[in-house]
């Protein structure tokens, strides 16, 4: 009797410690791993701020239109590219069959549209016959729910679009100045990005636009003629592309 | 107890006194007892406490050792030293780490073997250089800082003993010169030397993981700086300042002096790249000082708009005497004392005004003091004191004190929105939070300064700041610079001082061109409205569309109802033809209130 009781204490004891000393080297490993993981967690972080700071280095205004003089037909936009919502007539509410017509829509306003379906609150807008609708799949309440109160009327043509390149001083007629603004819409309720309204304007019309408009494809594509990048690699020997840090330090001027 | 005499054994005393006699015996087991039981209560104690220790630090401290490895935040960042972006999230300044290369010379047993190795891996760095240093006696050289992971590797491969890493950082200022006055730079070890750097260089450090957001916005910045560089090549001036300001909240939307430093290497360069021309420069304002003058004047209620004042005859004061630019040879309203930029009237107006209140106005616009700007460089205004009659005269048409391009936008700025004084700041105001200010002057000289403001650019001296679409309103400013103790004639500051839309101020541009020299273009003029006014223009021209300022007709009713001024001082558009507007100069209106001031007694 008293040789069971011993061996169950015993086994007990052993027991216990054979699973203290499995944690025990459970733990170690956890311990371990963590370690390796805190440490790559800091080289990613350090990578993104790399990246960060190689994002905003590209995106330098002064390079951007450096780059976009020499590789795109675009200009800054205008006062007179700017007119106020309600210049811009409506497009009648869309009816069953008028739907397949909705594509046309984007390259102007049908001028012999009935009054009665220009749903203009105050104001009878002028007719400009080639202001462009935002977005031919939506309709218009849902784009006037996003779009703020200005919208290009012309925007100068992207030339890589399959359309035909319009003048944007083909786009405004010589009547159609941009009218007041109504007292209440007078003081801009919403001070929002002009980049907004460029981009729902432009992008919308002709779906399929090729991939340049990306912001990204102008920093990856190789640029090697351009002066700017042997600015960029002077002080260095030719780093390579990936070679991020190695091209900000190369800039940093710290090599003494 | 008696106690024995002294040198007698207490044993012998104890027997012989004792009634019963103890035995060596009885007294050898109490003494032994006694140390048994001190034994003991040592024993207990040493065992109790080691007890009591246990049973703390196996129940109630959680557990063993403290552990070694945490998880690390997930907002942390890996720098010590906080991020600076703009108002959109760009940065503009940002720490990197990278490795710097040292040597422990003692470790190092083959000098010229260590070095030539060096070399081979590092090829910009100097063999004698390299080996005077590994060859000497020190503990400690830095041979390279800041390498890349390449010639950290490179440099790895090559298995030098006595030679070591050590993990740095770097700030990096992605944006260049573009913002170099703004944000200023560090020194090595990353301590701010100029700039926001500077001036928030404890709060960079205390708090890392939150980037400071500035109102800049780089976009705009571009462009200021695009269109000075392109002012200062065609006037060949020395230098120029610029600033966009929302007059609403007082934040600097974008703020350049020129010329500016890189600022990565900052100190290779001409000291006078490191002057801060838009906050660290006072100069005298000229003209653009009118704009006080006029507010003073209005807000006073001794001086209406459709006031006139004899802008014919010179003042002399002493051994001055005061003259106008291109005078008109009659009496002006105040409008056109404005319009035309009349030193003479705006000395009549301001004597009509008086010194005091002349001096406590110039005082409330914050002329008297450093700007609230967060930057170091901030500019103490020269201030005459005591403030003479001369001095008063002086400083009504913008000389005689001395304030930075800051300084007067700020103030502009409270002239034109209603009439609040924002302290300028540099950092962006929360969305909801409240904005500090102050009512310097009433709603409705607010509302007569726009519409002279617009005066000056519809047809006045700034005609070249329009801007169709852009209701833009201004005053041109040019003053000759101070050499020593003599005004030169051929040195000078040109200014003007634009704010958009008039109907509605929100944005003040502003541009400073130091010493421009005319050319054939000008006619010979360098003054503010043939050198600034244009600039101006081209910058609101660009920013416009980047701030989201609707675009308005400027003929439209309800803008003429809100900006329209004619030189006589009236405000009602509906009298004036449509789209004429006056260009001769009407005569002075009959009947009104003529507050002209006497006339010297010796006509020159």
């Amino acid at each position: 009797m008293k040789g069971k009781t011993w061996l169950f204490w015993g086994g007990l004891i052993a027991a216990a410690g054979a699973v203290l000393f499995q944690t025990s080297y459970d733990v170690q490993d956890l311990e371990e791993k963590l370690a390796g993981l805190n440490r790559k967690i800091v080289t990613e972080q350090e990578s993104i701020q790399v990246l960060r700071a190689e994002w905003s280095y590209l995106n330098d205004p002064t390079k951007l239109e450096e780059l976009a003089r020499a590789h795109l037909a675009l200009q800054p936009t205008e006062a007179r590219q700017f007119l106020a919502l309600d210049a811009i007539p409506m497009r009648p509410a869309p009816t069953p069959d008028a739907a397949p017509q909705a594509p046309l829509l984007g390259r102007g306003v049908n001028p012999a549209l009935p009054a009665s379906v220009v749903p203009v609150a105050a104001t009878p807008a002028p007719q400009i016959a080639s202001a462009r609708i935002p977005s031919p799949k939506l309709s218009m309440d849902k784009a006037l729910e996003r779009t703020p109160v200005i919208v290009p009327a012309a925007l100068p043509a992207i030339p890589t679009v399959k359309t035909a390149p319009i003048k944007p001083s083909a786009l405004i007629p010589a009547a159609a100045k941009p009218p007041a603004l109504p007292p209440a819409a007078a003081p801009a309720p919403q001070p929002t990005p002009a980049a907004t309204p460029a981009a729902v304007g432009k992008l919308a019309p002709n779906a399929p636009l090729p991939a340049l408009n990306r912001p990204t494809d102008v920093a990856s594509r190789p640029v090697a003629p351009s002066p700017t990048t042997k600015v960029i690699a002077a002080g260095m020997q030719q780093p390579k592309p990936t070679d991020s840090l190695g091209m900000l330090v190369a800039r940093l001027g710290a090599n003494r | 107890m008696k106690f024995p005499p002294f040198g007698l054994p207490f044993r012998s005393l104890s027997a012989s006194t004792a009634p019963t006699p103890r035995t060596t015996l009885a007294a050898a087991m109490e003494q032994s007892r006694y140390r048994l039981m001190v034994t003991a209560a040592v024993v207990t104690t040493v065992f109790a406490t080691i007890g009591v220790k246990l049973v703390a630090a196996t129940l109630f401290s959680q557990g063993g050792e403290p552990r070694q490895h945490h998880a690390l935040e997930l907002d942390s960042t890996t720098t010590n030293r906080a991020d600076i972006v703009d108002r959109n999230g760009n940065l503009l300044a940002t720490s990197l780490v990278t490795q710097s290369l040292y040597a422990d010379p003692k470790l190092i047993s083959r000098p010229e073997e260590a070095a030539r190795k060096l070399v081979s891996a590092l090829p910009e760095l100097d063999y004698k250089e390299v080996y005077g240093k590994l060859s000497g006696d020190k503990r400690f050289v830095w041979l390279k800082r800041n390498l890349t992971p390449k010639q950290q590797y490179a440099v790895h491969r090559l298995g030098v003993p006595g030679i070591s890493f050590e993990r740095e950082e770097r700030r990096f200022y992605p944006a260049g010169n573009l913002t170099s006055h703004v944000v200023g730079f560090t020194g090595v070890d990353n301590n701010g030397l100029a700039g926001l750097e500077q001036g928030f260089s404890k709060r960079l450090n205390e708090d890392p993981a939150t980037p400071l957001q500035l109102s800049i916005d780089l976009r705009l910045q571009h462009v200021l700086r695009k269109e000075l560089t392109a002012t200062i090549q065609e006037f060949s001036a020395i230098g120029a300042a610029g600033i966009v300001y929302d007059v609403r909240t007082g934040e600097v939307m974008a703020m350049t002096s020129l010329p500016d430093f890189d600022p990565q290497d900052p100190t290779g360069l001409n000291p006078d790249t490191l002057f801060n021309r838009a906050t660290l420069g006072v100069y005298e304002m000229g003209s653009t000082f009118k704009i006080f003058n006029s507010a003073l004047a209005l807000d006073s209620g001794k001086i209406r708009v459709s006031d006139t004042f004899d802008a014919v005859h010179p003042i002399k004061i002493g051994r001055f005497t005061i003259n106008d630019y291109h005078s008109l040879h009659r009496a002006l309203t105040v409008a056109e004392v404005f319009q035309h930029s009349s030193n003479l009237g705006s000395v009549r107006m301001v004597q009509l005004i008086g010194i005091a209140a002349q001096r406590a106005f110039m005082a409330k616009m914050g002329f008297m003091r450093p700007t609230a700007l967060e930057l170091p460089e901030n500019g103490w205004p020269l201030a005459p004191n005591p403030w003479r009659e001369v001095n008063s005269m002086t400083i009504s048409f913008g000389h005689g004190i001395s304030v930075s391009p800051m300084h007067t936008v700020a103030a502009a700025a409270s002239v034109i929105n209603g009439g609040v004084f924002h302290p300028p700041t540099i950092l962006r105001r929360q969305p909801g939070a409240e904005i500090p200010g102050e009512q310097v002057v009433s709603r409705q000289t607010s509302d007569m300064m726009r519409r002279m403001f617009r005066f000056v650019v519809a047809d006045g001296t700034g005609k070249s700041a329009g801007v169709k679409g852009y209701v833009v309103g201004g005053k041109t400013g040019t003053a000759d610079k101070q050499k020593g103790r003599h005004y030169q004639k051929n040195s000078r500051m040109s200014s003007f001082l634009g704010a958009f839309p008039m109907h509605d101020p929100r944005y003040i541009v502003y541009v400073l061109v130091d010493e421009p020299k005319a050319t054939a273009k000008t006619y010979g003029y360098a003054t503010g409205g043939w050198v600034a006014a244009p600039a101006v223009g081209r910058i609101i021209k660009q920013i416009g569309p980047l701030l989201d300022v609707p675009t308005v007709d400027e003929n439209a009713p309800e803008i003429l109802n809100a900006t329209f001024l004619n030189a006589a001082g009236s405000t009602n558009w509906a009298q004036q033809a449509p789209n004429a507007p006056s260009s001769a100069a009407p005569p002075p209106p009959k009947g009104s209130t003529v507050a002209s001031f006497p006339t010297p007694a010796k006509p020159r």
